[in-house]
């Protein structure tokens, strides 16, 4: 995204004459503080991670026994452990695909001139603020087997769809996906209503010269010049996955039967729990290196195929709009 | 974006947005007509007496506050020196800056266990706060650097050209310009820290210390489960996030957004 912006202003600096160098006073002191703080805080627990990984330990008692790379094996043949990766591969495509078309479909009706927009804007929004353990409890009450979702089934003549939908394996990982939906769409819709706004207003009035209708308009013209929000989205949605925690820890603690495990709650479980520390950490590490080479990897997708330069205008000119 | 002119078709698009916009209400709903049902105010009444109650929220507001503060005297410092001086490798040290922005925070969870006892720390509202502003300052460094980055070259030389050192540039010319960003960076730290469960739950253990987001788990101890006062407690802890909202609506949507827009 912006990094590869980023890079071009650097190479910029680097090659600008000496004599503008030398007046430019020294830097590294005014970026100390950032490093120690961060770099420092979080590369240390990264390192003390990466060592307790190679330990049998239980966090508390003095005798950490070294184990090597024995707790990697262990994860290697860990069916919970791939459960989790699976579930947190299927949370980001279900999530990230329904709250794209909810977000475009709201940010082009709201652009639409109906009445309440404004309303309408703060409803799917406030979810975005509100915090996920604040909220966990009222699912947890919505979704059990006498709360509001299956009496509101009972009184439309949906009663026989009726089911207990966080206590049973097959319906808690989508519980957990629609909460997770009704929390992020209103910052989908957001980003997509401020992108929108940026579509040159002449290219949709001579699309429809030319005879467009509404749907040709959003496939052909509005959804392409989308792209760059859409895979800034996807970054975001990928590491969101990947750092879950506070939804299924709190509505389904990640069961029932590890149907709702993901990276985040089983690691929790593992270290503060069952007091496995070790091997917590070395789940820690797997977690971290899949999270940098997913990052890496959306990052080369997306700036590769078409989205390249006009992407980068289009950012550009939507953060300086702002 | 869509160009409905026939009556009828304008219906359908309001009746569509209606209908999609209702699922996103209900929650809302269900949560405040839970919390009523049984005592009626009497459940509010019960949550409000629990001694102590208003802690959660001073602690929340200590918490967010010394985040807030950290993260921004920190990037400021961090994003001048990064877009307008001299650094060597200057490069380098941004990149091993950005590589923690992927990091999941419970990552942090042993060794930050470990260490805050060892050096005394936990239980207090350090253990949570530096964590955090940890987290947070990458991103932050991130928004504010290309924010300064796109400020002119040219007025930090006349600046210098009229005698004024590092410091001075920093103190009239940066903090001044870069306030929209700033209050970017303010929301979505804001946001980030009020709204942790995960850092108060593990380092924050005695009940005098603890935050809001780990009011509904106190509340089933409380009320041994009684469902009507968690979620009167609910309503409660959400009041605060939804008023800031609504007073503040531009400024949030902005915040979150350049959260997104990376």
């Amino acid at each position: 995204m912006t990094v590869a912006s980023q890079r071009l202003t650097a190479s910029g600096v680097g090659s600008s004459s000496r004599p503008r160098r030398r007046l430019t006073a020294p830097g590294l002191p005014w970026i100390l503080p950032a490093l120690v703080l961060s770099v420092g805080l979080i590369y240390y627990c990264i390192a003390y991670t990466g060592y307790i990984s190679t330990l049998n330990w239980d966090g508390a008692s003095p005798d950490k026994i070294s184990v090597g790379a024995q707790n990697y094996l262990n994860i290697a043949r860990d069916p919970i452990f791939w459960r989790a990766i699976w579930h947190t591969v299927a949370f980001f495509v279900v999530t990230f695909v329904v709250q794209t078309v909810l977000g475009v479909v709201f940010a082009v009706i709201m652009h639409s001139r109906i009445r309440l927009a404004v309303l309408y804007k703060v409803v799917v929004f406030v979810p975005v603020v509100l915090a996920p353990a604040i909220m966990a409890p009222v699912f947890r009450q919505i979704f059990a087997a006498d709360g509001q979702l299956n009496w509101l089934l009972a009184h439309v003549g949906l009663g026989f769809l009726a089911q207990p939908w966080i206590g049973q394996e097959s319906t808690a990982l989508p519980v957990i996906m629609v909460i997770t939906i009704w929390q992020w769409t209103g910052l989908t819709f957001v980003l997509y209503y401020a992108a929108m706004s940026q579509i040159d207003q002449s290219l949709l009035e001579a699309a429809r010269i030319d005879g467009a209708g509404n749907l040709r308009t959003l496939v052909s013209i509005i959804w392409p010049s989308l792209r760059g929000t859409t895979v800034a989205l996807a970054i975001l949605g990928a590491i969101g996955a990947l750092k879950t925690f506070d939804v299924p820890w709190l509505v389904t603690i990640a069961g029932p039967n590890n149907a709702t495990q993901f990276l985040g709650t089983y690691i929790y479980q593992m270290t503060i729990q069952l007091a496995h520390v070790g091997y917590g950490a070395a789940l820690s590490i797997v977690l971290l290196v899949i999270a940098l080479a997913m990052a890496i990897v959306l990052q080369l997708v997306g700036r590769e195929d078409g989205g390249g330069r006009a992407g980068r205008a289009a950012r550009r000119r939507e953060r300086e709009g702002r | 974006m869509f160009e409905v002119r026939r009556w009828w078709s304008k219906g359908i698009l309001q009746l569509v947005a209606t209908l999609l916009v209702l699922p996103y209400l209900l929650p809302l709903v269900a949560m405040v007509q839970g919390s009523f049902q049984g005592d009626g105010w009497g459940n509010y009444r019960d949550v409000l007496q629990v001694p102590g109650f208003f802690r959660f929220f001073v602690n929340s507001a200590v918490i967010a506050a010394g985040v807030i503060v950290i993260v921004y005297v920190v990037t400021m410092l961090a994003s001048y020196g990064f877009a307008k001086l001299h650094i060597r490798a200057r490069e380098v040290y941004f990149w091993l800056l950005l590589a923690c922005l992927t990091l999941p925070e419970v990552v942090l969870l042993t060794p930050l266990f470990t260490t805050t006892q060892t050096v005394g720390l936990f239980n207090t509202y350090w253990a949570v706060i530096l964590p955090l502003a940890a987290l947070q300052v990458p991103f932050a460094v991130l928004l504010t650097r290309n924010f300064i980055n796109g400020l002119p070259d040219e007025m930090f030389e006349a600046a210098r050209v009229d005698g004024a050192n590092s410091v001075r540039g920093f103190l009239y010319l940066v903090i001044p310009l870069t306030r929209p960003i700033a209050a970017a960076v303010l929301i979505f730290t804001l946001i980030g820290a009020w709204n942790d469960y995960l850092m108060p739950l593990v380092f924050l253990q005695s009940q005098d210390m603890q935050t809001i987001t780990l009011v509904p788990q106190f509340f089933v101890g409380e009320f041994s489960n009684d469902q009507t006062k968690i979620l009167a407690s609910a309503v409660l802890t959400a009041i605060p996030e939804v008023v800031a909202y609504l007073c503040l609506q531009g400024l949030f949507e902005r915040g979150l957004s350049a959260g997104a827009i990376k």
